[in-house]
Parts: structure tokens; sequence; C-alpha cells
């Protein structure tokens, strides 16, 4: 009974009227390329809407003033003024935390880095990328051999990546409480990481201590998404490469220093680009392990302002980070481009 | 800075007493070096479990212990105080930020598998003008920071955002404190990476299969979800698991587009900040909620480990 509708339907199928036919009869008759079209209309209009339609916006609210006082948000046109002020530090007084550091003449050049959202976003970037790649390789290496319970450690190495970075806060927050722990101890009974001095004893509260933990929970978190992807760098390697290396009576430091570091190298430039662009934006750590007024990064700021509100500050702030990070990515797209897509 | 120099030079003198028994374990090294390839591997395994996996392990510590015996705490807990699992609940309607969490990532997912399979069967399997350019370009915002985005999408979702075509004003509606102003940002930065997933499963199945599929009288789109979306299940799993993990870790825009309250469609980000109380600091319950909010995410990776790692390095390097 079932399959005769069915196949009765089937065969009725191309004669039925009514709305829905006609829309499926001109879907039938696009060409290829409005077909196309037509299936990528919701995903451009949504990137559209929440990404390019944004960015737009941030960029015209930026060359306007901040407005204090009114209902209005925005102040009047003032060009690029915005910028200006923030590169010459003459906005300081207004924003929680300057754009740039100070600059002297004298060594070491530049003071007040830790006050400055631009130099901590750099230093975060650049000590989290480095030690997640180097952390990163190690466990690729162990990955990449034959043991008996190699899924579970690749389970217990891949679960800090899935980890929120709201929990992760929580847990490094709970890791360096002062007091509560053995990794912080009070300054009558100092703990090892204080007397080695890497950390004082109110490690959170002091942005130097608080940006090199928020760099450790990066690094802890991040290191596996690193592993995976060099690993699969190596997978892909040619495991003939390695039994030539072997007649040749290659050492295994020789097989990895001729085979698998070249060969993986791109691969380990790409995983790290990706990394740079995704630490660019830290945010999320910072808010639950120090707050924002300790490390101030780049989304920091941009946050801090517009809760203040300097709207206008806050889009330029905004748009400068994303300036800088279009900046990473044009790099990787050129490159992406000129080796043929 | 007194204290460090004597350190130094102890250093340097315990070096010099054991480049005997060092220079012994090189020579053996040398001989057999498979021997020490393997002890250097487990000692390496060793130390990368262990920082992995200690920080939950003080979590289980912290949540365990009584909050009023949490001081100097050593490596075990004071205490076997289950009941912290029960309170977590009573001081914070956690359960509710994990279903808000649930319902926001399943919402996601779904409309982010929907669109990115439209994209990833264009992208996979047809020829157009302007493909490669709107890759790159789907690439390319999916790099740009949340923070960015975040005033005029705020503007947007709190009804501050009027479009006027011709002399009728229109102003967006104000969806502030529903899933929305979350669910939509959520997609657009999570649907590239699907796409890219889905572009390179659904590039692999065989034309025949869809011609074939063709002949039979079916529409292209039926083709599309009768025959290649079956096929491609393994790919559109890993597409799915990861948009669900992404979600449910999110913190920008969960931590910003809403109230914080668990009836406002809020996540366990404002659930976990919760407890942070403005008399008492509840480190027991913080560990507590830490715990329960990790469990599904490693459920889900033990679970769909394979899946997650073919996904992560398959949209990172196909792109």
């Amino acid at each position: 009974m079932a399959t005769e509708q069915q196949s009765g339907e089937a065969i009725s199928e191309p004669r039925r009227t009514g709305p829905y036919a006609s829309v499926i009869n001109w879907m039938e008759m696009l060409s290829e390329t409005q077909f196309a079209y037509l299936l990528l209309a919701p995903a451009l209009i949504l990137l559209g809407v929440i990404a390019v339609y944004p960015l737009a916006s941030t960029f015209s609210m930026s060359l306007f003033a901040d407005r204090l006082t009114g209902t209005a948000r925005l102040g009047e046109f003032v060009g690029l003024q915005n910028y200006i002020d923030l590169f010459t530090g003459a906005r300081n007084f207004a924003l929680p935390s300057a754009f740039l550091p100070t600059f002297s003449t004298e060594f070491p050049f530049v003071t007040d880095i830790y006050s400055s959202a631009l130099m901590v976003t750099l230093i975060f970037t650049a000590f989290s990328v480095l030690f997640e790649t180097l952390i990163g390789f190690g466990q690729a290496l162990i990955l990449d051999q034959d043991f008996r319970g190699r899924r579970w450690v690749r389970v217990a190495i891949i679960i800090p990546w899935a980890v929120p970075i709201v929990i992760q806060g929580m847990i490094f927050f709970l890791m360096f409480q002062p007091n509560i722990g053995f990794l912080v101890g009070t300054s009558e009974n100092p703990a090892l990481l204080n007397q080695l001095g890497f950390i004082g004893t109110t490690p959170l509260r002091d942005t130097a201590d608080s940006l090199f933990l928020i760099i450790v929970a990066d690094v802890w978190k991040t290191s596996a998404f690193m592993a995976l992807l060099i690993l699969a760098g190596m997978q892909s390697i040619d495991r003939s490469l390695y039994d030539v290396a072997k007649v040749a009576g290659a050492s295994r430091w020789q097989q990895f220093k001729l085979i698998t570091f070249p060969l993986i190298l791109p691969t380990v430039l790409v995983a790290m680009l990706f990394r740079t662009i995704d630490a660019m934006r830290v945010y999320g750590i910072i808010e639950t392990m120090a707050g924002c007024q300790t490390v101030p990064s780049l989304s920091c700021l941009v946050v801090t302002t517009f809760n203040t509100p300097l709207y206008g500050t806050s889009a330029t702030v905004a748009f400068i980070t994303a300036g800088i990070i279009a900046i990473v990515v044009s790099v990787y797209i050129v490159n992406f481009a000129s080796e043929g897509v | 800075m007194s204290n460090e120099n004597p350190g130094i030079g102890l250093g340097a003198d315990d070096a010099e007493m054991k480049r005997g028994p060092l220079g012994r374990w090189v020579n053996t090294a040398i001989k057999n070096p498979d021997r020490a390839y393997r002890s250097m591997f487990y000692v390496a395994m060793v130390f990368f479990l262990v920082t992995t996996l200690f920080p939950f392990y003080w979590l289980l510590v912290l949540a365990l212990t009584p909050n009023n015996l949490i001081s100097n705490m050593g490596l075990l807990p004071k205490g076997f105080n289950l009941t912290v699992f029960i309170e977590m609940f009573q001081r914070v309607p956690f359960h509710w930020y994990m279903f808000n969490s649930f319902v926001l990532g399943i919402t996601t997912t779904v409309l982010v598998l929907l669109i990115a399979s439209l994209a990833g069967y264009v992208f996979g399997r047809l020829r157009f003008p302007g493909k490669g350019i709107l890759m790159l370009g789907i690439l390319a915002i999916s790099y740009f920071p949340p923070a960015a985005f975040l005033i005029p999408l705020f503007e947007l979702f709190t009804g501050n955002t009027a479009i006027s075509i011709g002399s009728v004003t229109v102003s967006s509606p104000d969806l502030f404190n529903t899933p929305a102003p979350m669910v939509f940002p959520f997609s657009a930065l999570f649907l590239p990476l699907s796409i890219f997933i889905l572009t390179t499963f659904y590039g692999q199945i065989p034309d025949g299969l869809e011609d074939a599929a063709r002949v039979e009288g079916t529409t292209r789109l039926g083709a599309l979800f009768r025959v290649i979306v079956p096929l491609s299940a393994p790919g559109v799993a890993t597409a799915g698991v990861l948009t669900f993990i992404s979600v449910y870790n999110e913190f920008f825009f969960s931590f910003l587009m809403n109230n914080g309250e668990a009836g406002s469609w809020a996540p366990i980000v404002a659930g976990i900040l919760k407890y942070q109380g403005q008399f008492d600091t509840p480190f027991n319950l913080m560990a507590a909620a830490s715990i329960v909010g990790v469990l599904p995410v490693a459920i889900l990776v033990i679970i769909a480990q394979e899946r997650i790692v073919s996904g992560l390095t398959a949209g990172a390097l196909k792109e």
C-alpha cells in the first residue's frame, strides 16, 4: 500500500503543479552558476550580516568622536583623528589602558610595556605560539610512536583543547590563588615558584605575573591543537623514506633532521600562523583569570572602552586589531594564492 | 639576589660531578641507541600526561575539600565532601546554564550543518566563476577577531540599528537576552570550518552516484540530501562535533551578549563566573562546577576522538 502510493507519487511528480513544484522546476532550470549562487546565498547572507556589515560599520564608527553625554552614541565626524590620537598617546588619559607603550630615547627605549594593550597582546602571542609549537612538537613525536595505550594518551593530550575557556580560566585561577595551594605561597612562607622568582605572592594582581600565567594556561590548552596538526604532517610523510635512510645507516636523529623536520616544516608554519591569528584575539582567559584591568589585551581594550562607553575609540581599537590580523592573514593568503588554488 | 649566586655555583659543581655517570650513560646510549630513545620516550610521555592531567586532579582535590579547610593544600584532598556536587546546584542554577549551553550548541550546530552543507556542495562539486575568490573571502572573514564585530552586533541585537528604505525606517528587533544574539554570531564564526570540512568530503563522492540519482528523477537538492550527505556521514559528524564543542567553549559572545542570568539564555560562562560571591569565595563550589562543566566535552572527546582529530587536521591543512 505504502509502496504503491510512493511509486504513484514518483510518476506524477513531473506533472505536479503548485508553488512547491514550480520552485523545484525553477531550480532545475537554473544554470550551474546560478544554482551555485542560490545555494551559497544562506552562507553569504549570514556572513554578510554577522561579519561584513559589522566590520564596515566598525570602520565607519571609528571615524567619529566619542560622545560622553546625550543619547546619541557618537559625536561629530573627525576623520582619522581617533587613529592619530591612539598612536600618539594623546588619548591615553581617557583609556583604561594605553594603546602603545611610552617611547623614550634611553635604553630600553620603551617603558610601561605592561600597560600597553598592543605590547601585552604581542608578548602573549609571541610566547604562547612559540611554546605551543615546541610542546606540540614534542607531543606529536610521542603520538607518532606505536605503543600500547596510544589511544588513551591521545585522549589525555586532546582533552585540554576541549575545555571551555571559562573553565580553563577557573582552573588556573584556582591553581594560582595565593595561599590555597602549594604553587603560590605567602611572603612568610613562599612556595617554590615564588622562591625561584617566577611569580610573586599575589600573581593574579600583578600584570607581568598574570601575563606569564595566562601564557602558561594558553599553552596548556592549545598545545594539543599544534600537536594534532604536526602529527598529521608527520603521518603524511612517505614511510619508505625512513626505510631508505635506515639502509643508508642514518641514525634516528639524522632521520629526524634530514627527513621529518624539512618535510613537516610547511605544516608547522601554517599551524603557527593559525595560532598567531587566534592568539591575537585573546580575551576570555584574561577576563576569567586576572581581569582586563590587570592584563589589558587589545580585545580587552575594545570591551572596556565599549563599556565606558567610548564608542568611537572602541571602534578604532577594534578596527586596528582587525587590521593587524588582516595583515597576518594576507601574508598567508598571498602565499596560498601563489601556490595555486 | 645574593641568594641566587651560590645556587648557580652549586649547579655548576653538580654538573661537574655528574659528568662521570653521564659520560657512562652516553656511552651505553651510543652503543644501544634504541634503549636510550625508549627511555626518553617514556619520560616525555609521563611528563606530558602529568602536565595535561594535573589541573583536572587539582579541581578534584579542591572540590572534595570542605571550603573552610582550603588553605595550604597539598596534593591530597583534606576530606571527602561529596555533597559539594549538590551544593553547587543550590547556590547557582548551574543545570539551567548547562541546559542553555546545550540548546545554544545544538541550535548552532543544526544551523551550521544546514548552511555549510549547501555551501560545501557548491564548493566541492560545482564549477562556477568566482569560486576561488569566494572561498578565500569566507576564509579571511573567519580570521577576524570577534572584537571587531562587537559594537555593531550589540547595536543590531539590542534594537538600536535602524535601516531606512526610502521614507520607511525599520528598527532591528530587540533580541537581547534571547538565544539569537549568540546563535547567529556563533554560526558565522564557526561556519567556515564546517564549510571546508564538508567541501572536502562532498568533493570525494564519485560523480556517477549523483548522476544515477538524477537519472532516477531526483531533484538537485534531493541528490544532495539523499545521496551525498548520507554518503558523507563521517564528514557531517566531524563538522557537527567540532561546531558543538566550539560553541560550548566560546567565551566572547557568550559573555557579552546576555545579562548573565540563567533565564536569559546565558550559557555556562556566566554560570561558572557566578560562584564568585560578594562576601565569600567558595573555591570548592567553583572547582565542582568546573568538573561538571567539563564532563560533557570530555565524554564527547573520548567518544569522538577520531572524528575530532581528522576534522581539525583536515579543516586546518586543506585551507
